[in-house]
């Protein structure tokens, strides 16, 4: 049997952290800037988690947000839904959060490497891709093409709506995004619609491509029939990042398993063909 | 290394051991209930049902402080006692359970705070005629620090790693026959559950198993939570944060697959949304999933769960039905 | 570590199990006791998790009196003089008759004796109630009046032997876990079940024959049942000749009750009245299981009578695997109603208007005592809204979430001149107190409890209470103390003691007989080894008495304006007001927060889905709860259970009396919807 670490920490123990900036990205959401005390990087790789701890509300898995390529900070991007989200959107600048991790299984950067690579998120699941795409914004050369496909539910809905604009108008990707309904008072001009219509719209030679997909849990299928009708029909061609209630982002409390695998560590990021046949993966 | 004791050894054997361990041997509560306890020199259960308590409840308590933030934020890991536990009157199938859950929480990341108690700790094994009614359980390969048979009128003693041999040392040796022929009737020995639960995991693996079955099995469940509780071999935990003027004390609580809230997040969405699939997860998970994950079982046949089901679908029951309703009868 | 034997507080199932102590004196779990007859190695979640509360940072730990609109910490002497202070300065101004004592099912017997013994002999006043006034009042009326006692009659082992069980109104897998298994296990053995609720209740799917009856229709449905019965001559007449008394009346009383007249107010088909009918009267031993859905109405007292005529009509009485088993909710409320927290009883419900039981008790605590009966406690409160209940006394109790109509009851005890709180936690109603004791929970305590099936077992003490926090008995002796009455116990055993010299049914119980199983009253000498079944040769009273009933409509039904029934009720998961459980972990995970169950054909009228916040509004009151759209409830009612003060169910309910127990209608009201 390993040893234990030594008496003085334990990998529940959270490092301390300090809040740099909170900005709103929507109503229900805003981005957290932060840094650790410890002077350190996190260390994360695109597609990571951390365990966000507040004393007296536990913890809640939280993805990263930025790329480890821009360095020096990391990025959250939280929406308010249970109470440690709650508390959060109260912090200001220099509050003190504790952190664990970066924990979970990254974005499998290497098999995108000289891909045509369709980035595509559902709502929230910008947050978690946004860190891939500074990734691949720092990278140009790695890549044979980006595309960056967003959907949302409404036009205020819409997360890190500068970033979309500044990926728009960036030579290295194509971007698009459409929200599910505009209400007529809003000024939104772009698209409306679900966001299979943006993949139905691609031109890509499928037998080059791969797709990232993270998004909320009844996106998936309909995206991914999608994406086979694209021709992206063959192994390690579509990504996806699951979310599950984590407790403990190192596999022991049991809260994220799918059948055999724990979403944690196994994941979150999975290869379609790794999950497809487990009950209630998808 | 055999050795032979008589019981009044097993007295100084245990003895010695308490002095640097905390020990905890069989005893009875006072309903009868046959459990580990503490030992203060008092009479020892040497025979009987197996302990009511799962063993791992001394490793992975059912409230585990698992570290302190002070009032400042600064956390630190809560502290462990500093004699280790020695377990004694633990039989193959509580020895099984904890090789398997060691391995669980040993593997990378390892658990610290686990291994912060398991480590060092001792396990002795209690097997030959030990059981109810001096019936015979069979004797353990490996897995325990020390093993003492029954064999009626005396004990056969061994260890189970060189670094347990000096706590025999000075008994005398043990007949190598006798050990001989209770291996055999080891090997024999077969549990009443066995054949039922391995048909099962057999049919869950084909998928012969159908969600109206589930629906059926989950009707009868009254979501006490016991099944999960009573299984040695279920690690699932919640974390609970307690506060006073002094500081957060966060600690993680056993947890149960068939609460609803197990899997639900804060959005609402429930991968374990409906009692069949909560049902079917408990017994999936520990005679398909964890043979995938594990390359064993999780159920390793220790009948808790059956005990503790106040409507009688625990893992035996269920295996049963499934094996009585979906085996497929042999070809003509 | 630890493992201290001990009876669970919550339901009246009786459950036993060990608290585990670690070496630094920390609580770290529960382990069911394996040999306990109840228990037998099994929980229910609460059970499970009945460690989890005791060492919850909320817990009182310091007396707090109110100064300058505050609670402020003090110490044990001053506010215990305080609070005789106010209560004796009261009862000499305004008479004895103007305080008001409210005790609890969820302390000992040995306190709930104590408190009586406060209310009589200190203060000189009866007016001493607890919440079984809410809950099975109905029942000891009833029962007392047609049986002799109102107790279960049977034992929880009569369902390993039964041929058939009728559960009216009661949700058992939910609210007593261990019985509703025993009941399934009849099932499966082959027992026939008729489950009679409006809701699809676990047990239906299980059931023979479920009959989803509309609320507060169980005498229409019960009388039909009676009538059918001896229209088809399935009666047993050996037994209504030779053990009953008044059986003409009954009969003539249901002819009326006919099954298409039956199936009108019930909303059933009259083939199920008349196959229910039959089933049950065809059981050679037939048990009936209620509980609130039979008490908690205007006509509480008449749906017992009407059960109680069943049994005694089908001869379902004094043998193994027959009786009127009303469950008991607490874990003590058949003990606080044995030991005479009633206005009108003393312990064994030796009544306070009978003059040889008034003398045996004032030689006992050498103290002249009042002869006239006392306030029932939903009468108190509304005494206390009109000014007529000036002081008040509530140990362990929540009347703010518990009561009907919530408004009134804040009204009634913001008027109070004078209100003092013993509790564990500080509950909405302790806000409300000028003076709040720390009190030890179960955990922390030596105490007797006394099941649903009469058996009366030991509470062991194994942690020590937080702060400064004392047993409810060490804090009723040093107000008894200040009262000038004797009350110098070493111990609880010593007030059992004391309980035994005065209470025939526990004239045999002392603490040294109860290790084991504990024992079931009735207990007559220190030789019996207790009744697990009532009435066996003869009633209690001599005959069962037939006592005919009418049917009367609920007070309030929908109508246009609250076109909807509001049902209310507990989860499986929360306990009452959620003091306890909601500060469970586990169990406050899995309920966070207050729902409403509203039928699929409502949602979708009402355009409302699982999750959504709405408003529920009554006559008296509007809550906020989330939608949870469910076939458990049938189309026009809703249910919402009383567990959450956030959204509090007691703020809609009506609080019409059944004029006899006083119990509030708390399964029927009317009720309206609206998006939030």
């Amino acid at each position: 049997m390993p040893q234990p670490l030594n008496d003085s920490t334990s990998i529940y123990v959270p490092q301390p952290c300090t809040l740099l900036e909170v900005s709103d990205l929507t109503p229900q959401e805003k981005l957290f800037r932060l840094c650790l005390d410890s002077g350190g990087e996190l260390g994360q790789q695109p597609g990571q988690f951390v365990q966000v701890s507040i004393p007296g509300l536990t913890e809640a898995p939280i993805s990263v947000a930025n790329s480890p390529t821009r360095r020096g900070y990391f990025e959250l991007g939280v929406r308010k839904a249970g109470t440690l989200t709650g508390a959060m959107h109260q912090l200001q600048p220099g509050d003190t959060l504790g952190i664990r991790g970066p924990f979970g299984r990254p974005f499998q950067l290497a098999a995108l490497v000289d891909k045509e690579v369709l980035l595509i998120a559902g709502g929230c699941g910008l947050a978690p891709l946004r860190s891939l795409i500074q990734y691949c914004q720092d990278r140009p050369g790695d890549f044979k093409s980006v595309h960056i496909l967003y959907g949302a539910r409404s036009p205020q809905d819409l997360l890190f709506k500068e970033d979309l604009e500044n990926w728009q108008s960036s030579e290295t990707f194509s971007c698009r995004y459409i929200v599910d309904k505009s209400p007529g008072s809003s000024c939104y001009d772009g698209e409306t619609g679900l966001i299979t219509r943006l993949i139905g719209a691609l031109e890509i030679d499928s037998k080059n491509g791969c797709a990232v997909v993270v998004g909320p849990p009844p996106m998936y299928r309909p995206v991914i029939a999608e994406l086979r009708r694209l021709g992206l029909t063959g192994k390690r061609q579509i990504m996806l990042s699951l979310e599950r209630q984590m407790r403990c982002g190192i596999g022991k409390c049991g809260h994220c398993t799918i059948e055999h695998l724990y979403c944690c560590t196994d994941g979150p990021i999975f290869w379609l063909e790794e999950i497809e046949h487990l009950r209630g993966a998808l | 290394m055999l050795k032979r004791l008589v019981e009044r050894d097993i007295y100084d054997l245990l003895g010695r051991i308490a002095d640097s361990y905390r020990l905890r041997v069989p005893g009875l509560l006072d309903d009868g209930t046959r459990t580990l306890l503490p030992w203060d020199g008092q009479q020892i259960s040497l025979f009987g049902e197996p302990p009511q308590r799962k063993p791992t409840a001394y490793f992975f308590p059912q409230t585990d402080p698992l570290l302190k933030i002070d009032p400042r934020g600064q956390a630190t890991p809560a502290a462990v006692a500093e004699k280790p536990f020695a377990l004694f009157g633990l039989d193959s199938i509580d020895l099984a359970a904890l090789a398997f859950t060691d391995r669980f929480f040993s593997n990378p990341p390892p658990d610290d705070h686990y291994l912060r108690r398991r480590n060092g700790a001792l396990l002795i094994g209690l097997t030959g005629y030990a059981g109810p009614s001096r019936g015979f359980l069979p004797l353990v390969k490996g897995n325990c620090d020390l093993e003492l048979i029954a064999c009626g009128e005396y004990w056969l003693a061994r260890a189970g790693c060189k670094s347990a041999d000096h706590w025999l040392a000075h008994y005398p040796p043990g007949d190598q026959e006798q050990l001989a022929v209770l291996q055999r009737e080891s090997a024999q020995w077969n549990h009443r559950a066995a054949v039922d639960v391995q048909q099962a995991m057999e049919l869950l693996r084909q998928d012969m198993v159908p969600d109206s079955f589930w629906e059926e099995i989950a009707s009868r469940c009254i979501l006490c939570s016991g099944c999960n509780l009573a299984c040695p071999t279920c690690t699932c935990f919640c974390v609970q944060d307690r506060q006073t003027a002094t500081g957060t004390v966060r600690s993680r609580v056993w947890d149960s697959c068939q609460l609803d809230a197990f899997m639900r997040e804060a959005s609402g969405h429930n991968p374990l949304g409906t009692e069949a699939l909560r049902t079917r997860r408990r017994i999936y998970h520990k005679l398909v999933a964890d043979p995938e994950r594990w390359g064993e079982p999780g159920c390793v046949l220790c009948g808790r769960c059956d005990r503790a089901c106040p409507t009688g679908i625990g893992m035996f029951a269920v295996a049963k039905e499934i094996a009585s309703r979906f085996a497929i009868s042999s070809p003509d | 570590m630890t493992a201290t034997l001990t009876t669970c507080p919550y339901c009246g199932t009786g459950c036993n199990f060990y608290l585990l102590r670690d070496e630094d004196g920390r609580l770290t779990g529960v382990e069911p006791a394996g040999n306990h007859p109840t228990s037998r190695g099994q929980l229910c979640i609460k059970g499970w998790n009945a460690h989890a509360f005791v060492e919850h940072p909320d817990r009182l730990t310091i007396p707090q009196i109110r100064t300058k609109g505050n609670l402020q910490p003090v110490d044990w002497q001053t506010a215990l003089d305080l609070i005789h202070e106010k209560l004796s300065g009261i009862a000499e101004k305004h008479g004895p008759d103007s305080l008001m004592f409210l005790s609890s099912a969820k302390v000992s017997n040995e306190e709930n004796y104590l408190l009586m013994k406060l209310a009589r002999a200190g203060y000189g006043t009866n007016n001493i109630d607890h919440c079984a006034r809410l809950c099975h009042s109905s029942t000891v009326t009833g029962l007392v009046e047609t049986l002799g006692s109102g107790a279960m009659t049977n034992s929880l082992s009569c369902f390993d032997e039964t041929e058939l069980i009728f559960v009216i109104g009661s949700n058992t897998t939910e609210q007593h876990p261990l019985i509703g298994s025993r009941i399934l296990q009849a099932v499966w053995r082959g027992a026939k079940l008729i489950v009679a609720d409006s809701r699809k209740i676990r047990l239906a799917r299980h059931a023979d024959l479920h009959l989803r009856h509309m609320n507060g229709t169980d005498v229409a449905l019960l009388n039909g049942l009676m009538r059918q019965i001896l229209l088809e001559g399935l009666e047993n007449r050996s037994f209504i000749a030779s053990r009953t008394e008044n059986f003409a009346a009954l009969e003539k009383s249901l002819a009326p009750f006919h099954p298409e007249y039956v199936a009108k107010v019930t909303g059933l088909l009259p083939e199920q009245i008349i196959s229910a009918a039959r089933m049950y009267a065809k059981a050679e031993k037939a048990m009936i299981v209620y509980a609130m859905g039979i008490t908690q109405h205007s006509h509480g007292v008449d749906n017992v009578r009407a059960v109680s005529n069943l049994a005694l009509l089908t001869g379902n009485l004094g043998r193994p695997g027959t009786g009127v088993n009303p469950l008991r909710g607490q874990n003590n409320v058949q003990g606080a109603c044995d030991m005479g927290a009633l206005p009108d009883v003393y312990s064994g419900y030796q009544r306070v208007s009978d003059p040889a039981a008034r003398l045996k008790f004032s030689a006992a605590w050498q103290t002249r005592l009042p002869e006239k009966p006392g306030l029932l406690s939903t009468h108190a409160i509304e005494a206390a809204a009109a000014g007529k209940i000036r002081g008040m006394l509530i140990l362990g109790e929540n009347p703010m979430l518990s009561d009907a109509n919530q408004n009134l009851v804040r009204q009634a005890l913001e008027k109070l001149e004078f209100l003092a709180v013993i509790d564990i936690f500080p509950t909405e109603t302790a806000q409300l107190a000028d003076v709040v004791l720390p009190a030890a929970c179960y955990a922390e305590r030596d105490g007797t409890f006394t099941s649903t099936e009469r058996r009366v077992q030991r509470g062991r003490k194994a942690v020590a209470p937080p702060g400064e926090a004392q047993a409810d008995w060490q804090i009723l002796c040093a107000l008894l103390q200040r009262c000038g009455v004797k009350a110098d116990y070493a111990e609880p055993g010593e007030i059992m003691a004391e309980i035994s010299g005065l209470t025939p049914s526990y004239a045999g119980i002392s603490y040294a007989r109860l290790d084991g199983n504990g024992l079931q009253w009735p207990c007559p000498d220190a030789q019996h080894p207790g009744t697990p079944i009532l009435h066996r040769e003869q009633c209690a009273r001599g005959k069962g008495r037939f006592s005919p009933v009418a049917y009367r409509p609920p007070k309030e039904l929908p109508d246009a304006s609250y076109p909807l029934l509001l049902n209310t009720g507990r989860t499986g998961i929360h306990w009452h007001t959620g003091s306890m459980t909601r500060r469970s972990h586990l169990l406050d995970r899995e309920e966070r927060s207050a729902f409403v169950e509203i039928n699929p054909e409502d949602a979708e009228k009402l355009q409302v889905r699982t999750r959504q916040q709405v408003k529920i509004s009554s006559r008296r009151g509007a809550i906020q709860a989330a939608a949870k759209v469910t076939e458990r409830v049938p189309p026009g009612q809703i249910f919402i259970p009383f567990h959450f003060a956030e959204g509090a169910a007691n703020a809609l309910t009506n609080n019409a009396l059944d004029p006899e127990s006083g119990i509030p209608e708390f399964k029927v009201c009317a009720v309206r919807i609206d998006p939030c």
